[in-house]
């Protein structure tokens, strides 16, 4: 990465795609001139010393949190069961704003239980996000693409509308959109503002046949933005968001099987190859003035 | 008035709680004696002692204020901090338990029982930082403060209010872009609407004023200054405001107390309002006009 990062430091990386201690992928982000970390709430329970010292670690990296991952099945759910989630939502909150993170990541529900009535899904993620004021966390709701009802950024963007919360909004992650071949076009009817995460990643093969296979490449191929056969779309989503305008983070959600075998720097330098094709090709950014100062913190 | 909803407890039009106002607003402090003397330059009088624990009751007129000593880190107080904190406000409901339900059905968390300061179970839910949001019905026919509190001998259990003095409001300050996230939590739990713009209150015309549903309180929100460097962007309730028809009385009522006012040019007394000097650096008091209105000059 070149000396001057402010022009990729709208980009970071996930913990998914590392292997190793919590520490150790914290120190290997740093070191190859990240400044920001998508965590899991894995990162932090999963701790040799428990969560504080997890929190710990964070804090003391330096790196700023993009979002908090993942919740999962949470809306359409019947009665007992909605509850039960509701719990699982708060534990996941409050360890969310302890990690410092103002995003939520919430992925759309792939449970049979669930209802598919988009008010029935609006009216729970509007509980969630009247939850999450407290604390000062945003939701981002993503259409995962083997998601029961909601499978497309398009729907998900018509349910985070009817729900109608200030905090709610969408995750877009680009290998869903570009495995379910949804059109980029209908960025353009979404409101910049209310994109809380975008989530970036490729893929090696061009078609993907079932929902099997897509939720195989999606948990085990996925590579870094410019490392696949989506490289122009993946450009093209980017410019389109940046033109939309669209200011906030973008974050390489990569499931890598070979990745979690190979040493953690030599992962940080692909994905810092990504960013800087990202910030300086794609995005064609100029490397911002020395001292230029970031008022408001996202 | 609609029968069936009373009946019934459907919730009134715009008015889903049945709010009538703030039934009591608790501080939590490490120095109760302090802040004692605090509430009493501004015309509180203790009037109760909680059975078990270190909690006072002060009051005047229509206003209750209670001052918990008993467990202040619940309410975020940390180590020797001596500056008290308004760790909850308590709305009057037309019933508790079923405001409580239509609550938590919209997304408020529930406080759990245990660590309320009131022996009868009052349902409460977190509100904004480390306070809390209590619902009280028995405001009519009885008092809560009957059974958790014995009155303080030879103390006139209703002291009456200085020049008029009556809850108003209270300020919250919250983060960064965070105006439309608190407006939505105020509105879909409890029904405060958000007033326009050029509808102020006050000498601080800062945010934005909610109304509560009932018309007799408000939230006023107030961000950082934009381009303040190193904001810690925590939010909590800074003060209170206390309505009166004649605010230079008040001041004048206040002051011979000892009470001393923000005289800076920002935040002067006038006609409109006035601020008190800030104790501990966090307790302050907003006196407001609320009566006839004001003539320009």
């Amino acid at each position: 990465m070149s000396q001057f990062n402010g022009n990729v430091d709208d980009f970071g990386m996930d913990t998914i795609s590392l292997a190793g201690t919590l520490p150790a992928k914290l120190q290997a982000m740093k070191a190859a001139g990240f400044t920001q970390v998508m965590l899991s709430a894995r990162d932090l329970v999963g701790h040799a010393e428990g969560v504080d010292a997890a929190v710990q670690a964070v804090r003391a990296s330096g790196l700023r949190v993009t979002g908090f991952q993942v919740l999962r099945d949470f809306e359409g759910l019947p009665d007992g069961l909605r509850e039960y989630k509701v719990d699982i939502a708060r534990s996941m909150m409050a360890l969310c704003a302890a990690v410092g993170s103002r995003v939520l990541l919430v992925c759309s529900s792939t449970s049979t239980h669930a209802s598919s009535d988009l008010d029935d899904i609006a009216r729970d993620l509007r509980r969630l996000a009247v939850m999450a004021v407290p604390f000062g966390i945003r939701i981002a709701f993503e259409a995962l693409s083997w998601g029961r009802t909601i499978n497309e950024f398009p729907v998900a963007w018509d349910v985070v509308c009817r729900a109608d919360m200030p905090n709610l909004g969408l995750a877009l992650d680009s290998f869903h959109a570009f495995a379910m071949k949804t059109s980029l076009d209908e960025l353009d009817e979404i409101d910049p503002q209310r994109i809380f995460l975008v989530q970036l990643a490729d893929f090696m093969w061009n078609e993907i046949r079932s929902v099997e296979e897509r939720i195989d490449t999606a948990r085990h191929f996925r590579v870094f933005p410019g490392e696949g056969a989506h490289s122009r779309q993946a450009a093209e989503m980017v410019r389109r968001l940046d033109r939309l305008g669209y200011r906030g983070d973008y974050s390489f959600e990569v499931f890598n099987d070979d990745y979690q075998q190979m040493p953690l720097p030599m992962v940080a330098a692909r994905a810092a190859r990504s960013a800087v094709w990202l910030g300086e090709t794609v995005l064609r950014r100029s490397v911002p003035l020395p001292g230029t100062l970031r008022l408001r913190g996202r | 008035m609609d029968t069936t909803a009373q009946r019934e407890g459907v919730g009134l039009p715009g008015n889903p709680l049945g709010m009538e106002g703030i039934e009591f607003i608790e501080y939590a402090t490490t120095r109760p004696q302090a802040l004692g003397h605090v509430l009493e330059a501004m015309g509180f009088h203790p009037v109760a002692r909680h059975r078990s624990r270190e909690v006072l009751l002060y009051r005047q007129g229509g206003m209750n204020i209670i001052v918990n000593a008993h467990a202040p880190e619940t309410a975020g107080l940390q180590g020797d901090d001596p500056a008290p904190v308004i760790a909850a406000l308590a709305l009057r409901v037309r019933d508790a338990a079923g405001a409580l339900r239509r609550v938590l059905e919209r997304g408020a968390w529930a406080v759990p029982t245990q660590v309320a300061v009131m022996e009868l179970n009052i349902p409460a839910i977190h509100g904004v930082g480390s306070s809390r949001v209590y619902f009280v019905d028995r405001h009519r026919e009885f008092s809560i403060y009957d059974v958790d509190f014995v009155p303080i001998p030879g103390v006139d259990p209703h002291p009456p209010a200085l020049t008029g003095l009556h809850f108003f409001g209270a300020v919250q300050y919250i983060g960064v872009d965070r105006y439309d996230d608190w407006i939505a939590f105020y509105d879909e739990l409890f029904g405060f609407r958000p007033l326009a713009d050029e509808q102020r209150f006050g000498i601080l015309p800062k945010g934005h004023v909610l109304r509560s549903p009932c018309g007799s309180f408000y939230l006023q929100l107030i961000e950082p200054e934009a381009g303040t460097l190193d904001v810690d962007g925590s939010e909590y309730l800074a003060r209170i405001g206390l309505g009166t028809p004649d605010v230079p009385a008040s001041v004048a009522a206040l002051g011979a107390r000892g009470v001393l006012f923000n005289d800076t040019p920002a935040a002067a007394p006038g006609p409109r309002g006035a601020l008190t000097r800030s104790e501990f650096g966090r307790v302050s008091f907003e006196l407001v006009h609320d009566g006839a209105p004001l003539t320009s000059p």
